[in-house]
């Protein structure tokens, strides 16, 4: 499944991200780099939810970061509204940031300790309120009311909140700049099972009040379905399938997707539990296999898994698309 | 019936903090057969974790323990105040969440095994060392007799928690304490491990205690479960029996609040509002009724105790769910568009009652 | 899960929040210990700003009492050798000792702590350059360094307070460095990254309060050492040069009194002089560490 290939990207004026060959690498050190994302094409459309999943070190998370340039790029674009975002630099990236805004994992470390949760929100708005006229303190309480925190709890800071308190007060500080884009980097993985749901709906009707477009990383099948419209099932740097959400989780043709799907702790109905037997450990980001970058665990895998790296191509006519040279074509279990 | 291997009864513990006493555990009781594996599911703060600690007595030393547990006919805590050395590690061990607080750093993963059962078994050095070798086959690692001579670090997360419970497994235990074990690795990982432990439960007719916070974990490899909050069990029961007919409120919610696989995309979720409630000087009242949609009047004044079946399926609510009791007082709670701690409930899309 | 359950609907985002309150701050307090010590380095700070319109005596006549007495009421810390009051002396010394420990930290404090967090903010080539500055004069033995500055220059008390200020200045810079490493790759500093703000306002507003607030504790500490540091030079002979009551300190004075047979036969004026120094640099460490204890924030919310 190393999956190459453009084919998944969409002719359609809606399209508002369209992200083609992105490559990301790190060094680390004697010469040795990390192939964190190796090629991947995509692209968002206006106010659609993107779900991206996959285990740890598929480059999910540095697909995200990489859009919103908290990382350098080493290949590839990021077209948005015409302007290439992996070439911007200085100040005319900092001119565009404000349309791109991001809610992070750790709703504690992502807010500033010492900070007032009032400062913490408008922090944006400061920032730009000298070039973009003066805000208000009115347009910060419509913030917190929107997240559902009391205004008047304005002064205090993020150490006296809950997980989930500090993850809305995070949704607010990125909705204040009227984001078009929003990525939310496995936005309620730290928070208890009780307090995700009010997370996750937070996130809908925020989308629904503010037009936005979501891309959503996380590692949880269940949680990515339950709020994308498309998805991209990553490993090890590469796409395995990226198709519409039910779908993809209807016919996963994909060996590894199929496996993730039989190794949730309440396996899809879609796929056959023998589908989770994957051996193995994940092989180094440095140094990547050959082919197909899933050869090493697949059970499908033939000589050409091992010469060839399978090129992304479409189910039908349908918005499905995988990167396998044995694609598994009978859904079991419908 | 038998004894049961453990029983727990009124287990109650208490910190001492600056903000004041924390009520860590409050009259927690639970029965386990010989073999059995039993869920504890809960939050962070619910004791899940509190539990575990007490039975295997790693609570620090500032808490204030009440109650009684007894493990195949010993009493857990008198061993804790005698000193009893060869009894945790050997009878009952445990697992933790990371497996790098078990595991030494500075130390092959092989000696680490050895050692244990060095100490506890007295073999010798040599032994020690070819039974490690056994042990990490056991587990599943693949060529173990290189993986002995290799540090944690050398390992991933997968693996250091295979030789961790390769560690856990060296004395033969009859009970065996998993906290979380899966928590920190990815789910083709996770499903690997929980085959592993099935496994070798079954092998040894071992018991176990696997404490999670995910429900799918505990409904697919557990017998009985237990959901904790805000320190007591407040359900109990077969596995199959709490998820399809669950009937404390707080369970019931959990189930609908989490998304499921099989659901379309987009299906609204139905969150539990507010937050775990405050364990310092908690007030006389059911701990879940300021979240509780079905909370009524009397469940502000008393602490519900535990009802229905004794040993079967036990639960703590004064209005269960998915009972005449519990509808009627969801159909007041609707009509007066509130419960009687205030919480609003809107949205009624009329039909039900 | 029944279908009678299933109808009804939260309105979540509405209650969600509002009637779920945060914490209340947890009340914290600095304790009597403290305010003990900060009583204490008020008092001397009073009086050794003070001391020259003081009704105390001259700290350089000589002969103001008799020769080497003991503590009395006229001479509350006794005389020395040469008949001067040794509490005036030690009045007039606080003045050079607190001014060369302040004036030292804060100097440290700025050109250290804007090295520091620069490196450790921006990486990359300024970190190495900054680091190895750090790491150079962190290697040369900061005595010989200090006779160095101190023998080139005119001994006033601008130099040797800059003196000492300079050495400071790595080891605070290192503090200030890690410090602001432990925080740079905190997420809160890619939101504010992400928010469009600038590298200034990032350091100021996001990295500052959380290095200053514990970097501050450790300069009360600093200010300690400094004293201490002033010591060391006058022992060597090598503080504020004169023989005026300007040029006094409490080095100087211990110096003066360090010989055998002073300690055995006026054992009073080395230790009175010490006994305050001591009692200083403990209310320093004691205020430092409740202030450090203070100010740390709880960042786990359960």
């Amino acid at each position: 499944m190393a999956g190459t290939g453009r084919a998944p990207l969409r002719d359609d004026p809606n399209v508002l991200v369209t992200v083609t060959d992105l490559e990301v690498e790190f060094p680390v050190g004697k010469g040795a780099v990390v192939h964190a994302v190796s090629g991947i094409s995509f692209d968002v459309a206006e106010g659609e939810t993107l779900g991206i999943v996959g285990e740890s070190g598929c480059g999910k998370s540095t697909v995200a970061k990489s859009i919103i340039r908290l990382n350098s790029i080493k290949s590839g674009s990021v077209d948005y509204q015409g302007h290439d975002l992996a070439q911007l630099e200085g100040e005319a990236l900092r001119k565009i940031r404000p349309d791109l805004q991001m809610i992070f994992q750790d709703p504690i470390s992502s807010l500033n300790p010492r900070r007032k949760i009032r400062d913490v929100i408008s922090e944006g708005l400061a920032v730009w309120g000298d070039e973009q006229g003066s805000w208000s303190q009115d347009r910060i309480e419509e913030l917190m009311l929107a997240v559902g925190i009391d205004p008047k709890f304005g002064d205090r800071r993020p150490h006296q909140f809950s997980g989930g308190q500090c993850q809305r007060i995070g949704i607010a500080r990125a909705l204040a700049l009227d984001p078009k884009v929003m990525i939310c980097d496995e936005p309620v993985s730290a928070l208890d099972v009780s307090v995700q749901a009010q997370v996750l709906n937070l996130l809908e009707d925020m989308k629904q009040r503010y037009g936005l477009t979501l891309l959503f990383i996380s590692h949880d099948l269940s949680v990515v379905k339950n709020v994308s419209d498309r998805i991209i099932v990553m490993y090890l740097g590469k796409a395995c399938e990226i198709g519409n959400a039910d779908e993809l989780y209807e016919n996963p043709r994909h060996p590894y997707t199929r496996a993730l799907l039989a190794s949730i702790p309440e396996p899809a109905p879609t796929v056959d539990p023998s589908d989770g037997d994957i051996e193995g450990e994940l092989p180094s980001p440095i140094n990547p296999p050959a082919g197909c970058r899933f050869n090493t665990r697949c059970r499908h895998a033939t000589d050409i898994c091992y010469r060839e790296e399978p090129v992304m191509q479409q189910v039908g006519d349908q918005d499905h698309y995988f990167a396998c040279h044995h694609p598994v074509e009978v859904a079991v279990g419908l | 019936m038998a004894e049961p291997q453990l029983t727990v009864r009124d287990l109650t513990v208490r910190f001492p903090t600056t903000r004041g006493v924390v009520q860590a555990l409050n009259g927690v009781n639970i029965e386990l057969e010989k073999g059995q594996m039993l869920g504890i599911v809960g939050e962070s703060g619910s004791g899940k974790s509190v539990t575990a600690k007490t039975l295997m007595n790693l609570l620090p030393r500032s808490a204030e323990v009440e109650g009684e547990v007894i493990f195949e006919g010993n009493d857990v805590r008198k061993l804790a105040a005698e000193g009893r050395e060869h009894f945790w590690g050997v009878e009952m061990t445990m697992v933790f969440q990371d497996p790098m607080t078990s595991l030494n750093p500075v130390k092959k993963c092989g000696e680490q095994i050895a050692e244990t059962l060095r100490y506890h078994l007295g073999r010798s050095k040599k032994e020690a060392l070819e039974e490690a070798v056994d042990l990490l086959g056991q587990v599943g690692l693949p060529d173990p007799a290189k993986r002995v001579d290799q540090y944690p670090h050398e390992l991933s997360g997968g693996l250091r928690q295979r030789v961790v419970i390769a560690m856990a497994l060296a004395c033969q235990p009859s009970l065996l304490i998993a906290d979380e074990p899966t928590t920190a690795v990815d789910v083709t990982v996770q499903r690997n491990l929980l085959n592993l432990l099935d496994r070798l439960r079954e092998e040894r007719g071992m018991s176990m205690i696997l404490i999670t916070h995910d429900l799918g974990v505990a409904r697919g490899r557990c017998d009985d479960v237990a959901v904790m909050y805000a320190g007591r069990i407040v359900e109990r029961s077969d596995t199959e029996t709490l998820f399809s007919d669950s009937r404390h409120p707080y369970t019931d919610a959990l189930l609908r609040s989490i998304p499921r696989i099989e659901q379309p995309s987009h299906t609204r979720l139905e969150p539990i509002p507010g937050r775990p409630p405050e364990l310092i000087n908690p007030p006389e009242q059911c701990a879940y009724a300021p979240r509780c949609r079905f909370a009524q009047a009397d469940c502000l004044e008393a602490i519900p105790e535990s009802q229905g079946v004794k040993g079967m399926h036990e639960f703590a609510c004064f209005h269960p769910a998915n009972t005449d009791r519990g509808r009627e007082a969801l159909a007041a709670n609707v009509a007066a568009g509130e419960t009687a701690a205030g919480l609003p409930i809107t949205g009624y899309a009329g039909g039900a009652a | 899960m029944s279908e009678q359950n299933q109808a009804i609907d939260l309105d979540v985002a509405a209650v969600v929040g509002l009637e779920d309150t945060p914490d209340d701050a947890v009340k914290k307090t600095l304790g009597w210990g403290f305010w003990l010590c900060v009583a204490w380095l008020g008092g001397l700070v009073v009086v050794a700003l003070l001391a020259p319109v003081l009704p105390i005596a001259d700290p350089t006549e000589v002969g103001n009492g008799p020769r080497g007495e003991g503590p009395s009421w006229a001479h509350w810390f006794g005389t020395d050798k040469a008949g001067r009051d040794v509490f005036a002396r030690a009045v007039w010394g606080a003045r050079v000792s607190i001014a060369v420990g302040a004036f030292a930290i804060a100097f440290g404090m700025l050109v250290g702590g804007t090295l520091g967090m620069l490196g450790g903010f921006l990486r990359g080539w300024v970190d190495q350059v900054i680091s190895f500055v750090f790491f150079t004069v962190l290697s040369f033995p900061a005595l010989v360094l200090a006779i160095l500055i101190v023998t080139s220059f005119e001994r006033s008390l601008q130099t040797v307070s800059l003196t000492i200020g300079i050495l400071s200045v790595a080891p605070v810079g290192r503090l200030a460095r890690a410090q602001t490493l432990v925080y740079a790759e905190r997420e809160f500093v890619h939101a504010a990254r992400v928010v469009g703000a600038k590298n200034g306002r990032i350091l100021v507003k996001e990295l500052l309060p959380n290095v200053l607030i514990p970097m501050g504790a450790l300069g009360l500490l600093g200010i300690g050492i400094a004293i201490v540091a002033e010591g060391g030079l006058a022992f060597l002979g090598l503080s504020v040069f004169g023989e005026d009551a300007g040029s006094l300190s409490w080095g100087k004075l211990i110096n003066e009194s360090r010989s055998v047979r002073d300690l055995k036969n006026i054992p009073h004026v080395a230790f009175s002089i010490i006994g305050v120094m001591f009692l200083t640099i403990l209310s320093l460490n004691f205020a430092g560490d409740r202030v450090r204890e203070y100010t740390d924030v709880r960042e786990t919310a359960f």
